[in-house]
């Protein structure tokens, strides 16, 4: 559905994207992770075609976003919540939005209810919450009832319901068959959202996997046994793991799934009392990737 | 299609900005309301005779915040970016707010005129209402909005802009005034949007240049700054 | 203290607004120092110089008459009936209409020699103004106010000239006496008559100012009488200030001690023309590009509401307000005095050195004129950041700012009447730039007292005065919206 190819942007002497690569597909949740100046929103705003690319290119349905009519029926965007005109009310700020794209009013009333707006259409958007304009950004990005939509940080400033019911929205649109592409510069937001990540860092792709490979990559495959007898790490080994003493009577052992080990430990007789497989969570497994790509990190706090 | 589109989308941004209606008004009275006093403080004494559409000197004040918003806004709010994601071909969308710009625009300045030339025939025993300056008085008016507004497309920051379509209002007849050699008087007389664009107004037998020539002067400036303005907005990052 | 730091390094660490300031300067400079006007003023070989005629006061004056005169060694007295003064009015080439201007002059002089600008002292009849004693080209005083034939008498005593009128030769009243220092112990003598341009305001499209044309004046005397200390020698004609080259004067007709004498020209102070004033034409654009700064230094802090991180830093908002008018002020007073003073300085040299007749100005009219340039920009920029203030929006600020000072003065130059311009400059903003007024006004000389010719109707620290009352209450307005208002 979107497809970004060798993107490069520069801004003055600064790199944003560096060769940019990966793809959204239909029907699942896409999540777009990297620290604070990793080139997220570079990459969205080249993609919209806010920002033009110095080289490579990024298509949606195989066109550049500049060619597509009406533009918000294929992919709808939210870039910042913030962009408004405040003395507007929300209803109105879609029915323009709605007549650029040869729609009318009462697809607004639709995605206003749909976002849970509809109480507060006639409302100036300026007084809004953070939250209730992300809700106003996504109705926005709803009104094409677009295949794909791509939105910059919507967590942002949300309250934990809202976070809830962003996550559900988001699930839904994938489950209707929708591309979904969401940005987030905390990795925990997206877990139990994203089914795919593609996480980058100072420009490019660091990793671009579904959120399962991510996880067993990050825990490296590794798996925990807790055992008394002398010869479980001979045993193991020879079955082709390998073994870590962990010290308390833990072995800590790679190269083997965990029903592989319990097998081996049975025929062999050795009593065990612990299996698990070490659970990384989707943030270990992004601070693991982004180590050596954050661009500000903080002093040590000692 | 997608012109109209994007035309239909600006009319209805500029139908839901709370601010059109009352700038609009204010053309309207701050035109007439100009007009009507200087013609008051000329009725008892030695006026030239175009004083009746004197108005358009604060009026076209009023125009240039009208025109200078409806770009400027997007820029300070960072609404652009919705404005092109929606309509990415963005020549589209400077057309559009040009035409709707022009639109509020005629209307407004129609009245204004109207209601100068009225106040000018009650009051100024010497003046005689004629087509061509008032036709010619609500076109300049016009192009002094697109000359705004392709000069804020181009400059981006709304406090920029307007300072340099006030400058080019207002410093320049200044410092027309001022000049004294001849060759240069004349020549900015003749090439300066306003003294140029506002020779329409003229009853003079022997004007520096025509009125209609005069407004063609304008018309020029106002074309290049659109011109200045499309290119900026086609090149640059929004 | 340390707000008005924290404003400062806020105001100086915004690239735009140090571009704003070095435009505003850019702007006054370029159209200061712009060749954009030339005059014929020493192009055609040294006759051509313009030597500005300089008075007795180092300022600069009109000297032109017609004077049938004879030494006076030391002290002593004349005295001369004028029987009628008549005139004509040249509207141009050959159009010639009977007419007398009402500042027509005929009456007797004492003046230390004949090169124009050198002291004198006389009494005279006018046009329409009666008997007057003048000296010194900027000094008048009033006679009796009759029409018709007039004694005049006129006496050296030392330093000290006395004048007198009668109406019938032999009831004198004494009009003054002034004491004109450093009178040599022989002067010249005599009977003059001249007659100064009639000026009229004029209105052409959308242009305002004055237009005129010479006219010319003769005087018919009789029974010229000298008293003591006489050389007696015979009446001698000069045209001082060299004889009129718009008209063919007749030479004087002497007929025993009675004489017709024509004149036209002028004896007094300048009057308006190009002046220092001009070098400065680019403080309009300037001051647009300070007011800018002035509003956006407001309403910037709005629109992304930097302006609760000011108060959460700085919770006394007045203390802000006054701060920020402080750096804004002082910024672009700086600015403006240093771009004002380098145009003024060599501004005038361009203008010259292209042959234009400059107006001579005192050096404390120059250092009114920048300090007065400086001030007018910095309480602007005042006056537009408190309209940020008040209205938030730097558009709209920038735009009212503009329309309040700026277009009154625009108005008052190029479409309203005398009258109506000269009140609208009392009142409005635009009365500060009285403080660039490089010429004076004089009662005793008819002229189009018009902005346009750059007279104001308010004295210079009077029309600062003006923008300043404004100023004070805009931000007091401004003031009161902030304390109370939720950021």
């Amino acid at each position: 559905m979107i497809s970004v190819s060798g993107v490069r942007k520069r801004y003055g002497g600064a790199v944003a994207l560096d060769g940019m690569t990966f793809d959204v597909r239909a029907g699942q949740v896409t999540g777009f992770v990297g620290p604070n100046g990793a080139g997220k929103s570079t990459t969205m705003r080249v993609i919209l075609g806010l920002d033009a690319a110095d080289s490579g290119e990024a298509l949606v349905e195989g066109k550049r976003y500049r060619e597509l009519t009406d533009p918000m029926r294929h992919l709808g965007s939210l870039l910042d919540a913030g962009a408004l005109q405040p003395s507007r009310t929300a209803r109105n700020h879609l029915l323009w939005l709605a007549h650029s794209q040869g729609l009318g009013a009462r697809r607004v009333d639709e995605v206003l209810e749909q976002t849970g707006l509809g109480g507060v259409a006639r409302r100036r958007a300026g007084g809004f919450s953070l939250g209730m304009r992300q809700r106003l950004g996504i109705a926005a990005a709803l009104l094409g009832d677009p295949p794909a939509l791509m939105l910059d940080e919507p967590f942002n400033g949300m309250d934990p319901e809202g976070i809830i019911w962003m996550r559900g929205f988001l699930r839904s649109l994938a489950g209707q068959g929708r591309a979904v592409l969401v940005s987030s510069h905390l990795m925990g937001e997206l877990q139990g959202t994203a089914d795919h990540v593609i996480v980058i860092g100072r420009g490019r792709v660091i990793a671009d996997a579904t959120v399962a490979e991510l996880l067993r990559s990050a825990s490296g495959g590794r798996i925990t046994v807790r055992t008394q007898a002398p010869e479980a790490p001979e045993i193991l080994a020879a079955a082709g793991a390998a073994v870590v003493p962990t010290g308390d009577g833990g072995l800590s052992i790679a190269g083997l799934p965990a029903e592989a080990i319990a097998g081996v430990l049975q025929r062999h007789h050795v009593a065990f009392s612990e299996l698990a497989a070490h659970r990384a969570t989707l943030e270990d497994a992004y601070l693991e990737l982004t180590r050596d790509a954050v661009d500000y990190r903080a002093e040590d706090p000692r | 299609m997608s012109m109209r589109r994007a035309l239909h989308a600006e009319w209805t941004k500029a139908l839901t900005s709370p601010g059109t209606s009352g700038l609009l008004v204010m053309v309207i009275a701050g035109t007439a309301g100009l007009s009507g006093i200087v013609a008051a403080a000329c009725s008892g004494a030695t006026c030239g005779a175009d004083v009746a559409l004197t108005g358009v000197q604060l009026g076209q004040a009023i125009v240039a915040i009208l025109a200078v918003l409806v770009i400027g806004n997007e820029y300070s709010t960072g609404m652009i970016g919705v404005t092109l994601a929606a309509v990415p071909r963005r020549f589209l969308v400077l057309i559009g707010k040009a035409l709707v710009v022009a639109a509020g625009v005629t209307v407004a300045a129609t009245v204004a005129v109207a209601g100068s030339v009225a106040i000018g025939e009650t009051l100024l025993p010497a003046y005689h209402a004629t087509l061509r300056p008032a036709v010619g008085t609500v076109l300049y008016l016009v192009l002094i909005a697109l000359l705004s507004l392709g000069l804020a497309t181009a400059v981006r920051n709304p406090a920029a802009a307007i300072g340099t379509v006030l400058a080019l209002l207002y410093s320049v007849p200044i410092i027309v005034t001022v000049v004294t050699d001849p060759v240069w008087h004349d020549r900015l007389v003749k090439y300066a949007p306003v003294s140029a664009g506002l020779a329409v107004q003229s009853t003079e037998a022997d004007p520096l240049i025509g009125p209609w020539k005069g407004l063609g002067v304008l018309a020029l400036w106002t074309l290049a700054a659109l011109l200045a303005g499309a290119i900026t907005l086609q090149r640059r990052d929004a | 203290m340390s707000i008005l730091h924290a404003e400062w390094t806020k105001f100086r660490s915004v690239r735009g607004w140090v571009l704003g300031l070095a435009a505003a300067a850019g702007l006054i400079l370029l159209f200061g120092l712009a060749p954009g006007m030339s005059g014929s003023c020493g192009k055609h070989g040294p006759a051509s110089a313009c030597t500005p005629t300089i008075g007795p006061g180092g300022e600069q004056v009109k000297d032109r008459f017609t004077f049938v005169h004879q030494p006076l060694a030391g002290d002593g007295s004349v005295s001369v009936r004028v029987t009628s003064l008549t005139g004509s009015i040249f509207d141009g080439p050959g159009a010639e209409r009977p007419g007398l201007a009402p500042w027509a002059k005929a009456g007797l002089m004492i003046k230390s020699g004949l090169t124009p600008g050198s002291a004198y002292a006389s009494v005279l009849l006018t046009g329409s103004h009666g008997v007057r004693m003048q000296w010194d080209y900027t000094h008048d005083k009033a006679g009796p106010s009759g029409f018709g034939p007039q004694w005049l008498r006129l006496s050296r005593t030392g330093e000290i000239v006395t004048t007198a009128s009668s109406t019938d030769g032999v009831t004198w009243t004494e009009i003054g006496a002034t004491r004109l220092a450093g009178l040599p112990a022989t002067t010249e003598v005599g009977l003059f008559v001249t007659a100064p341009e009639y000026t009229s305001e004029m209105h052409q499209g959308l242009l305002n100012g004055s237009q005129g044309g010479p006219t010319q004046a003769t005087g018919a005397f009789e029974q010229l009488t000298t008293g003591d200390g006489w050389t007696g020698a015979a009446w001698h004609t000069d045209w001082i200030g060299g004889r009129p080259d718009w008209t063919e004067l007749p030479d004087p007709q002497q007929q025993g001690a009675g004489f017709r004498v024509a004149g036209s020209g002028d004896v007094g102070p300048a009057g308006a023309g190009v002046s220092v004033t001009q070098t400065l034409v680019g403080t309009f654009t300037g001051l647009i590009a300070v007011v800018v700064l002035g509003a956006v230094a407001m309403s910037t802090e709005y629109r992304r509401g930097l302006i609760r991180t000011t108060f959460a830093a700085a919770p006394r908002r007045l203390r802000v307000l006054a701060a920020k008018a402080a750096v804004i002020g002082g910024a672009t007073f700086g600015i403006g005095v240093v771009a004002s003073a380098i145009v003024v300085v060599f501004g005038q040299r361009i203008l010259r050195a292209n042959g234009v007749a400059l107006l001579q100005s005192s050096a404390t009219t120059q250092v009114r004129i920048v300090a007065g340039t400086g001030a007018l920009l910095a309480v602007s920029a005042v006056l537009a950041l408190g309209l940020g203030a008040l209205l938030k929006r730097s558009v709209t600020a920038v735009t009212v700012a503009i329309v309040v000072i700026v277009l009154p003065y625009l108005l008052a130059v190029i479409v309203l009447p005398v009258e109506a311009a000269r009140r609208l400059l009392t009142f409005t903003p635009a009365a500060a730039f009285a403080l660039q007024q490089a010429v004076k006004q004089y009662p005793q000389v008819d002229d189009v007292y018009a902005p346009s010719a750059g007279y104001f109707p308010l004295a210079p620290w009077a029309g600062l005065a003006v923008l300043i009352g404004w100023t004070v209450v805009i931000l007091g307005a401004a003031a009161l919206l902030l304390r109370r208002r939720d950021v």
